[in-house]
């Protein structure tokens, strides 16, 4: 049992199969409409690292104000912030008045069957009683952003 | 023949948690301005310098905005209760 920081195999895949769409919101031309992105928590029980395909409620992380499958994430349309690779971000994300522990999460995308993007390890257990829960992303640059491609 | 090689990274990211209480607003002004403005380490020291100071006069607007921001919705809060008859909820609340 353990989570294992990785974006997954399968997601790697489906990008070159174009399957995932990060474009914020619809009308974006030839880019289309972009897909829904979620966020959920497991417990240091979860078994989920880059072979994990898809979103999984075994070792979901439950408590107050914690609904199972997640936060909906607020993404950002990939750019180019220099040199030559290309990033997304996300808004960072809140579970508020919460009473939650939390080993690790997921990122998947729920318009696409729930197809897994990435495991994240938080390093240790990580509680919140009767407070905020916030998952703070990465300075959205071309060497910290939460996805790269270079 | 043409090759080039790519990477597909990802990176940590980082978890806050409160107890008893919610982020305060200097934690969400910090998180707003770092996702508007990012100096580069590599810029020359007269830009970075000028980007720094920029970099805090948004901070500051972004703090004193969200401050004022937090206090309409208290007072939007308490008028609700206090129209319910929650009068003692409603004092508790503003004088938070």
């Amino acid at each position: 049992m353990a989570i294992t920081q990785a974006m997954t195999t399968s997601f790697k895949v489906e990008l070159l199969q174009g399957v995932h769409n990060f474009f914020s919101g619809s009308g974006g031309g030839s880019a289309g409409t972009g897909a829904t992105f979620k966020i959920a928590l497991y417990t240091s029980s979860a078994t989920i690292n880059a072979t994990t395909t898809a979103f999984t409620t075994t070792n979901e992380a439950s408590g107050t104000a914690y609904t199972s499958g997640g936060n909906t994430l607020t993404n950002v349309t990939p750019t180019n912030p220099s040199g030559t690779t290309a990033i997304t971000d996300f808004g960072d994300t809140t579970w508020s008045t919460s009473t939650i522990t939390a080993r690790g999460a997921m990122i998947y995308n729920s318009t696409q069957s729930n197809k897994s993007v990435a495991i994240l390890d938080f390093g240790s257990d990580k509680s919140s009683s009767a407070g905020d829960f916030t998952i703070q992303f990465p300075t959205p640059d071309a060497s910290n952003a939460i996805i790269r491609i270079a | 023949m043409f090759t080039e090689e790519m990477g597909a990274n990802i990176s940590s990211v980082k978890v806050v948690t409160t107890n008893n209480t919610g982020l305060g607003v200097d934690h969400w002004a910090d998180r707003a301005t770092d996702h508007i403005i990012s100096v580069s380490a590599d810029a020359p020291p007269a830009i970075r310098e000028q980007a720094e100071a920029f970099k805090e006069n948004v901070r500051s607007v972004m703090t004193y905005y969200m401050k004022q921001a937090i206090l309409s919705e208290r007072t939007t809060i308490c008028g609700t209760l206090s129209s319910q008859g929650h009068n003692d909820i409603a004092e508790i609340i503003r004088r938070i």
